[in-house]
């Protein structure tokens, strides 16, 4: 499936949740990442944010997609981190 | 899902935040290491050791190529699967001529009937059916080689008439090649070949035990086994897209050196491509679900391992369409 998360953290533990989902998805913009995961990379990823959040003061949000057909997907300005395998 | 990536520019691998960064001159670029497959490196790459960690942790290995996009060698991680029952089997196998020879003819047989589909796919007469019911007769290792080698003569000689006529060529020139067909066969194959590895990195099969090549010193040799069956399909079917369709043109060659080597951007225009072949799904007969050509290089690795085991006799992947 594709997922996109969206984050919204405390300064102190920003770059830790960082940090944590650029092992699994790509980085898109500040506080959103997005990729194609498996079922149990999503309850790592799950499990792994609530090690690391304050349940009272952040939120995550992650809309999920059955494929990455099902949504279009539409840059205006600048794209900041293009999803490349060519570098 | 995890794919490849092809580092095309000079840089460093570096390992931060538990994934790795490629550095080059246009900046930082970190890559999620839960999706990576394997790397391919083209330009000069400079890692740390910490990067090496954090790869053979993960199990990627990771593909070198010279200047020139020769296959130099690879970064092969600590094996995970391990099975010695197999590697006995795998050697017994070889050291028994009559099997050895058994699959060196199957791999051959699986290689000469794929390019036929290719010819076939284009409408032309050729004369690989013919030649290869002599196999039959091969009782050593060598006649085998050489009924595969007449079977690749008859096959570019008919080549010709698929490309058009600024791509034409006599015969198979390597080391270096001498024309840009030359040049590109050259290095779609040290691709496939890479690929290959990557695949049988990912089962339990030694690489360096091989039957039609010589397992030989320093060589994974039965990636080259392996290839052969999916040069054609992976390969030859893509110079022709490449090529026909106008994507590829003298431009993308090296002019000084005789047009015997891809420049910068060809290279990127056929990585590009052969990624995208590799991705492409068909739908399999035997397991009536989708498969992408890369999977397929997986499954008949599976099949040797069942050959290997006496489960299963060994019949080599044959396009269908």
């Amino acid at each position: 499936m594709y997922v996109i998360i969206v984050y919204d953290i405390k300064v102190e533990r920003v770059n830790k949740v960082k940090g944590f989902l650029r092992k699994h998805l790509y980085w898109i913009q500040n506080s959103v990442f997005e990729g194609e995961v498996t079922k149990s990379e999503l309850e790592e990823i799950k499990t792994g944010l609530l090690d690391i959040i304050n349940k009272k003061d952040d939120s995550v949000i992650i809309y999920r997609f059955r494929t990455d057909d099902a949504f279009t997907r539409k840059v205006l300005g600048v794209e900041k981190a293009p999803i490349n395998g060519i570098l | 899902m995890k794919k490849n990536y092809y580092l095309m520019s000079d840089g460093m691998l570096k390992r931060r935040e538990n994934t790795v960064y490629f550095v080059n001159k246009d900046g930082k670029k970190p890559i999620p290491i839960n999706k990576i497959y394997s790397i391919y490196a083209y330009g000069s790459l400079t890692f740390s050791s910490q990067a090496i960690h954090l790869l053979a942790k993960e199990g990627i290995p990771v593909h070198f190529f010279n200047y020139y996009g020769y296959y130099d060698g690879s970064f092969y991680p600590r094996e995970k699967l391990l099975s010695g029952d197999l590697i006995i089997n795998q050697a017994e196998h070889y050291l028994d001529h009559e099997k050895r020879i058994f699959i060196a003819k199957k791999f051959v047989e699986g290689a000469a009937k794929n390019m036929e589909k290719v010819l076939k796919y284009y409408h032309l007469e050729n004369q690989i059916s013919t030649i290869l019911p002599e196999l039959d007769g091969c009782n050593i290792i060598t006649e085998v080689m050489n009924v595969e080698g007449r079977i690749r003569a008859d096959y570019y000689r008919k080549m010709n008439e698929i490309l058009p006529e600024n791509f034409n060529f006599d015969k198979r020139v390597k080391r270096p090649p001498e024309n840009m067909i030359n040049a590109l066969i050259s290095f779609g194959n040290s691709m496939v070949y890479s690929t290959v590895l990557s695949e049988i990195y990912n089962t339990q099969l030694n690489p360096t035990i091989s039957y039609l090549h010589e397992p030989s010193e320093r060589r994974f040799s039965l990636a080259l086994d392996l290839s052969e069956i999916f040069k054609p399909i992976l390969v030859d079917r893509l110079i022709f897209y490449l090529v026909n369709k106008r994507m590829l043109s003298e431009d993308d060659f090296e002019k000084d050196l005789n047009y015997c080597l891809l420049n910068d951007r060809g290279r990127k225009i056929f990585i590009k491509e052969y990624d995208e072949r590799l991705k492409k799904t068909i739908k399999h007969r035997e397991l009536n679900r989708k498969v992408s050509y890369k999977r397929l290089i997986r499954l008949e690795s599976y099949k040797l391992i069942k050959h290997l085991l006496g489960s299963k006799e060994y019949k080599p992947f044959v396009m269908w369409w």
